[in-house]
Order: structure tokens, then sequence, then C-alpha cells
């Protein structure tokens, strides 16, 4: 009784952390295009700086009309965005919050990350697919080349620090920073690939071919509306901040800081790294989808691949 | 150019980029939040031609002698002339409409006429749900005359 | 890859059914759709490729501009561009308007270069007429003209980095757009439809505070804004790799397809009419022909930000050397022309606009042509587009800067 009262009281907590981080990624990243356009973002809602736009947004999309397309393929489509929210809320379970604070620290906890985030490509391709809208199955093909290619350097970009920290339990990598120092400065090469591959993973520009929107509309999203399409901008705000704290976890130490407890240092870091994800994303143009695949396939997976024989002859040798 | 060359320029002319939108990031906002506050219009804008009242002897300057009528190009004014109950011809417009919805605000009206009757206002909020609201009458053209900074413009002059 | 594609293809928009393309959905219901309609050329019989509208109402389409794309995967296997959603009947209207009101009405044509066409309309009437405009008006039209192409290239630049996908270039163009309208309203009293040249002149003159203004906006641009602009979008290495190469035209190819203004610059021509059939007063102003090499869209967007810089430079001689005088001829109201034809032409920021006016004798136009570069240059979309993939597509559409007001006039 006890455990699944536990377990309930997770899932909520979870639900509603997704929910109001979310919201306020949402409101961050208008905030911060704004003012790199030198605009203000959103202010006229209210609140500090225009803070109630999200929940305005949200207000406003769950009046919205329930549209489905003609032709659309039922099931798929109306399950797609449901889909795409279960990857995104899953990955809490892992994530290595505080010092004793995780929801439940898995002794593979790497590989349950990056094989629960792989669903993502599921949501996305059945919404593309059950859309009956061609837009939406282009960004679907595109997203589908795109995750696959970039999952690959992505996980192996990662096993550099699973070699120096010798476990893919997230608890034991960050306490070995602890004594160890950063990943970051001895897996540099490492975290370039990794921050790349996440931001495609993302499909945050410049790889967000799927939905290119001056290309293809909105990709796989075109012929949703109201709180699916929310569902979709909560699990992709949920998935920013999931691996932008993952990264956080492998390469800046985690919970690991002075003076502050161990959850307000993860915290800080993630946001700085959510922060710079969307610096990039309001800097650079889109990459093309050949050039997309030449990069992950030809690039950085040799270059992650090199990373991991350098880090084990470095280890070898020590 | 090797390899390592070309990731080095990539990455580069990224770093130029990065720098150039964090710099931007720190200056104050361009954006004028517009109903809230106004941008001031400058001297001469154009918006919509509207009838002057005389200031001496408050009555129209119009004389509905037509030429602004004749010279519009989309034909957008229409002009009756007043006639009293004898049939005699006045020397004022019985109607002055503007169809606001056709007119191209391009100032040919106010240069044409001799008489020193219109000028250009600078009221821009003016749309409408409904496309009759656009056809303004004599009075409100009056009114807005009477509300807006108006001016004329024709000729050559120096502004 | 796409250079020796010359001819046009011969299907017609009809012939490619748009409903049918995703054959065999499940959703649907019904057997799998034949791919294209009995009437499909005979090349795509059999291919499963797919059909989509790029525009009238999409994203990155400029204006109302409609292109029936054929898919092949991402692959665009033809093109097909349709217009005429802007359609306003321009040619056939002034045929029953006086002079002065078609100056301010070809405003509407190419709408991000007011000035420019006004000047076209102006030029042929004053030559029918046997009017002279004072040298005050001639200089200031080359300001205002030059002024107009620095405006129309921000929006290009702007709006072509939206096309690659980069969202902060169209607000940092917008950014001394708006400077600039704001110096244009001060001296016309408008900020985009001008309506500011006359037959015989200019509307009203500018003062000497409102030039040094400009000269401010001058340096602005020129010291910051334009290296900003280079630094964050065009020597940005996704950039260079987008555009390198993309929708290339050949010299030949774009002579034949009647190219102008930065798209025949781009291939090498050095082909200016205010170098090689000067109006007004640009035979006496000194500048440069920026060309590029290989035809592609990197080479045309590089034309327009260099001509951004030349365009300050002739603005700044204007200055220097602008006599002061009337700027209006004494034109009496109703102009009339002498019967005969004349074709003007001026350099607009898109390329060779040119009126071609047949007069009667009258006060109104007999018949009036409009020659619009961006027209010309709208046939070359499948030139420069099939074979490459669509983000090409989007890049080389982006490329031609066309505006879709003087396409459908
Ligand atoms: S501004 Fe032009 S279009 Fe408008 S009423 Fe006057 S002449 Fe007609
Ligand atoms: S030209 Fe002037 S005086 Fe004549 S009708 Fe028009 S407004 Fe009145």
């Amino acid at each position: 009784m006890n455990i699944l009262l536990a377990a309930a009281l997770k899932v909520v907590g979870v639900l509603v952390f997704v929910m109001a981080n979310a919201f306020m990624l949402i409101w961050l990243e208008r905030k911060v295009s704004g003012y790199i356009q030198r605009r203000y973002g959103p202010l006229r809602v209210g609140g500090p700086a225009g803070i109630y736009q999200s929940a305005a947004d949200i207000l406003k999309l769950l009046a919205k009309e329930d549209f489905m397309p003609g032709g659309a393929d039922r099931w798929l489509w109306l399950l797609a965005p449901v889909v795409s929210m279960v990857p995104a809320v899953l990955v809490y379970l892992v994530l290595p919050i505080g010092r004793t604070f995780t929801l439940q620290d898995l002794g593979v906890g790497l590989v349950f990350f990056s094989s629960v985030t792989s669903f993502t490509l599921l949501a996305i391709f059945m919404a593309g697919w059950g859309s009956n809208n061609k837009y939406s199955l282009l960004g679907a093909m595109r997203a589908g080349a795109q995750l696959f290619s970039y999952e690959v350097p992505l996980i192996l970009s990662t096993i550099g620090v699973v070699l120096i920290a010798g476990s893919l339990r997230l608890q034991t990598i960050v306490a070995a920073q602890t004594q160890h120092g950063w990943f970051f400065f001895e897996q540099i090469v490492g975290f370039i690939v990794f921050f790349i591959a996440s931001i495609a993973e993302l499909n945050r520009t410049p790889f967000d071919l799927a939905e290119g929107e001056s290309e293809i509309i909105a990709g796989y999203h075109t012929e949703y509306s109201g709180m699916r399409w929310a569902m979709f901008m909560l699990a992709e705000y949920s998935n920013l901040f999931t691996s932008s704290a993952l990264g956080v976890a492998l390469f800046f130490g985690g919970w690991h800081g002075p003076w502050l407890p161990g959850w307000v240092w993860f915290l800080l870091k993630t946001y700085i790294v959510v922060f710079v994800g969307m610096w990039i994303r309001w800097t650079l143009p889109r990459i093309r989808i050949d050039q997309l695949l030449d990069l992950g396939w030809k690039f950085l997976l040799p270059v992650s691949v090199a990373n991991i024989l350098g880090t084990a002859l470095v280890l070898m040798v020590r | 150019m090797g390899l390592f060359d070309r990731v080095w320029n990539a990455a580069k002319s990224m770093a130029v980029g990065h720098a150039i939108t964090i710099r931007e990031m720190f200056h104050r906002p361009v954006t004028v939040r517009y109903p809230e506050e106004k941008p001031p219009f400058e001297r001469g804008s154009r918006s919509v031609p509207v009838l002057k009242v005389n200031e001496a002897t408050g009555l129209l300057n119009c004389v509905a002698c037509g030429l602004c009528e004749r010279s519009c190009p989309p034909s957008c004014i229409e002009i009756v002339q007043a006639v009293d109950a004898a049939g005699k011809k006045k020397p004022w417009p019985e109607t002055f409409e503007l169809d606001l919805s056709h007119c191209m605000v391009c100032n040919l009206c106010i240069e044409a006429c001799p008489f020193d009757a219109l000028e250009m206002a600078d009221v821009v909020e003016l749309s409408s749900y409904q496309v009759q609201d656009l056809i303004f009458s004599k009075d409100q053209l009056t009114e807005l005359w009477k509300t807006s900074k108006a001016l004329r413009v024709a000729g050559g002059e120096r502004i | 890859m796409a250079d020796d594609r010359g001819a046009f293809p011969q299907a017609p928009a009809r012939g490619v059914r748009s409903g049918a393309a995703m054959a065999g959905h499940p959703g649907t219901g019904s057997a799998p759709e034949p791919v294209l309609d009995g009437d499909a050329p005979p090349e795509d019989v059999g291919r499963r490729l797919m059909t989509v509208n790029v525009g009238p109402q999409h994203p990155s389409t400029h204006g109302v501009l409609r292109l029936i794309v054929t898919l092949d995967g991402e692959t665009v296997v033809r093109v097909v561009p349709d217009i005429g959603y802007l359609h306003r009947n321009f040619e056939k209207i002034v045929e029953g308007w006086a002079y002065p009101g078609i100056v301010p009405f070809s405003d509407r044509n190419d709408y991000l270069s007011a000035i420019n066409n006004e000047i076209a309309v102006c030029l042929a009437v004053e030559r029918l007429a046997d009017i002279e405009i004072p040298p005050r008006a001639s200089y200031l039209r080359v300001l205002f003209s030059e002024l107009q192409r620095i405006l129309s290239h921000l929006l290009f630049y702007g709006t072509f980095g939206m096309d690659l996908g980069a969202f902060s270039p169209f607000m940092y163009a917008f950014r001394e757009r708006e400077v600039a309208y704001t110096l244009m309203e001060k001296a016309t009293g408008a900020r985009m439809l001008y309506g500011y040249n006359r037959i015989g002149g200019l509307r009203n003159d500018v003062g000497d505070e409102w030039l040094r203004e400009l000269e401010g906006f001058l340096d602005y641009v020129e010291g910051q804004a334009w290296p900003e602009y280079m630094g964050l979008l065009i020597d940005n290495e996704i950039y260079r790799a987008r555009t390198i190469g993309v929708g290339r035209i050949t010299q030949e190819q774009a002579i034949a397809w009647g190219a102008s203004g930065p798209m025949l610059r781009a291939t090498g021509i050095p082909w200016d009419l205010r170098k090689t059939a000067p109006y007004l007063c640009y035979d006496r102003l000194e500048f440069d022909v920026p060309v590029g090499k290989n035809g592609d869209t990197y080479d045309s967007a590089m034309v327009r930000m260099l001509e951004i810089k030349e365009s300050i430079r002739i603005i700044r001689q204007v200055l220097r050397a602008l006599p002061s005088g009337p700027v209006l001829a004494k034109v009496r109201p109703t102009v009339r022309t002498k019967p005969g034809d004349y074709y003007s032409r001026v350099e607009s920021p898109r390329g060779e606009v040119g009126v071609f006016l047949v007069s009667d004798g009258g006060h109104k136009p007999y018949r009036l042509k409009w020659r619009a570069p961006s027209f010309c240059h709208l046939q070359m979309v499948p030139l420069m587009c099939e074979g490459w993939k669509i983000a090409d597509m989007i890049a080389a559409v982006g490329s031609l800067d066309v505006v879709m007001g003087e396409v459908d006039r």
C-alpha cells in the first residue's frame, strides 16, 4: 500500500513538475528570443515580465476546437500526442536531482534514459502518418531519418563518461565527479558531440527539420490544434529540460556545488544549458536534410568513436 | 582545405554569430508597445484627406468647385453642390463624401484644391468591420480635421 | 546538377492531381488511388510521386505565390509556379487615368520599391510631355531610389534568413528598416507607398535637418548594422552550406530567361541600368557594380549585400553634390503628352523595371505596359529548383526576391 501511494505521489509530482517546468521554459524561450531580437517578448497578459502568458495560452488551447482532419487514421492520430508524453515523463525517473534524491536510481539509468527517449520517434511518426497530410508525412520522414541517425552518436558520446566513472548509474556518475572534477574538461569532445546530437534529438534549430517552418509548415504537428498540440509542446519542452539535465549530470557535476543545496545547483546548471540551447536556436539558420545526415554519420559518429577509443587508451595506460 | 580547417572555420563563424546575438540581448528592446505608447507621427504624415474649417468664419473653405473630385484617380470623392430654394447654386457642398476604402492617400486632391479646403490628417485608427463605415461624410471629415494635426503639403515646398 | 535542364516543363497545373498523392493511405478507407491523373506526363506514370501545394498560404512563399511541386521523397521533380492571386488590373485601369494619378498607383506594383516605380512612370511621361525636371529633383530622386534600394535589400536579407530558418536576422533587418521608414515618413508623409514623385519633379523638398538625420542613418548602417548582418548570417557556415551552389544559373540561362538586376549580376554580368543606360543624374555619380561568379543563391544574396554599401556611397555623393533650387517644374495640372511611345527603364532593387508608354496625344496613356523583373525571375524557378531538395527550393525562391504585387500587377 505504501509503495503504491509513494508511486502515485511520484507520478503526480512528476506530472506537476513537467507542466510547471514546460510553462516556465516556454515563457523563457519567448523572453530569450524576444530580447535577442530586441523585442520584449510576452508582456501584455500580466504577471512579472508577462509570466502569465503560458497560463493564458493553456486556457486558450483548452477552449479550442479539437479538430481531426478528414481521412486521418483515427487511432494513430488520437494517440500520438499521448505517446509523445510518455517518454517525456518517464525519463524523470532516473534524473539525479539531488544528492539523495532520485525517483528510482536504476543501475542502468543511462541506458534507460536513451532507450526511453527513442520512443519520441514513434509518436512523431504516428502523428505524421496519421494526419493524412503531406507536410506531416514529410516532417515525420525527416524526423525518422534524423532521430535515428543522431541516436547513435548521442549514445556513443556518453560512453567516454561511463568509462571514466565505471558505472551506468547516473548517481554514481555524478558522485564520481565530486572527487574527480567535472567530466566536461576531460570529455570536451564527448560533450560537444553530445550537445549537438541532443539538439538534433530535440528537433531544435539548426536541426529543426521535422518542423521546419519555412519548408514544411509545422511538420508532423501541422494538423494538430488545441490540447493535442499543447501536449506535443509540453513533451518537446520537457525533453529539452531532461536532455539538458542529462548533460548536466554527465558533464557538469549534476547536483555538485558549494553552499546551495544539491537540487538548486542541478536546476541552475540545467537552466543554463537550456539557455544555451535557446541562444543557439535564435542564432543559426537551418541545416538541410542531406547535410544533417552527413554531419551525423560522417562527422559525429567517427568523432565519438575516436573519443571512446582515446578515453579507453588513456584509462588503460593510467 | 583540410577537414580540421573546415571544422575550425565553421566553429569560428558560428561563434561570431552567437557573439552578435548575445550582445544584442543586452541592449534595450526597440519595440514600441503600440496601444499603450503611441509613436509620434512625423509632421505631414498622411492618412486621410479631411475638410478644413476656416479659422475666421468657422465655415468650410470648400466652395464645391469639384476639382478634387475630378483629380482623384480612383474617384473616391463625391460632391453635391448646395442649392437654395430657388434652385440657385451656392458655394458650399451639400454633401462631401470620401470613400476611404478606395482612397490611396496620394495627396493629389489636396494639391488640386485651389481654395486650401483640404488637408491631410494623421489619424490612422480608422479601421472598421463594415466597409460602409469607411465612407466619410462631410461632418465626419470636418470632425477629423478638428481632432487631428492636419497639414497641407503641396507644390514642391520644403518641409 | 540542375544546370543542363533547359526546357520548361510541359506539365500544366491541371495535369497533376493535387489531392491524390498519398496512395493507399490506410485512413482514407478506399482503394489505393492512382498517384497521377490519366493526363499526367508520360515519364511520371508509374512513379510514386507526391504533389504538394506550396502556397498561396505557406509560411515562406513571398506574398501569394503558389508553387505546385511534384516531389519524389524530398527531391523536387517538377515545380510549376502559379500566379495571379494578386492581380489588380493595373495596366488596363491606368488607361482610364490621367497621368498624375498613375504615379501613386504604380507604387502598388512593387510595393517594396515604390520610389523606383514612380520614377519609371515619371521618366516616361516627362519624356513624352517634354518636361525638364530641375536638377535638385533629379538628385533627390536618385537619393530616394537608393534609400529605397537599401530598404528593399534589408527586407531581402531578413526574409532570406527566415527562409533558411534563422529568425533573428529578420528582426534585425526590421529594426533598421523602422528607422529608415521614419525617415521616409518625415520626407514623404508615408511609410511604404510614398506617392512622392510628381510629373515634373517631387511633391516636396527636404530640409537640411532631414539630410543630416539621413547621414546618421547611413553611418549607422555602414558601421554597425552591415557587419552585424554579415557576421550573423552571410558568413555563417550553415548559411554557406545551404546557399553555395544552390539554384545555380549560368550566364546564358540568365540572359535567355530575361533576368535582370542582382539575379543577372550574380552570374557575373555587370549589367546595371544605372551604368549601362544612365537615367537621372547617375552618370555624374561614382559607384561600382558588384557582380558574383557562380550565379547561385549565395552570389545573388551577396550582390545585394554589397549593393547596400554601394547605395550608401551613392547617397553620400548626392548629399555632397545636392544643388539648391526648386524640386518641381512648372507643369500644367492636366499633363498632355505628344503622340508617340517611349520605353523608360530604371534599375529597381529587383532588376529592370520598364514602362512602355504609348500615347495618342491625350492626357491619358493609350497603352501602358509594365515590365516587372520579378515576373521574369519567377520563370526561372523550375530551372533553379528541379532536382534539388525542398529546402533548396525554398532558398532558391527566396533568393529571387519576388514581389507578387509586381508579378501579378
Ligand atoms: S488622397 Fe488621392 S485617392 Fe484619396 S481622395 Fe485624395 S486624390 Fe483621391
Ligand atoms: S477642390 Fe477644394 S474647393 Fe474644390 S470641391 Fe474640392 S475641396 Fe472643395
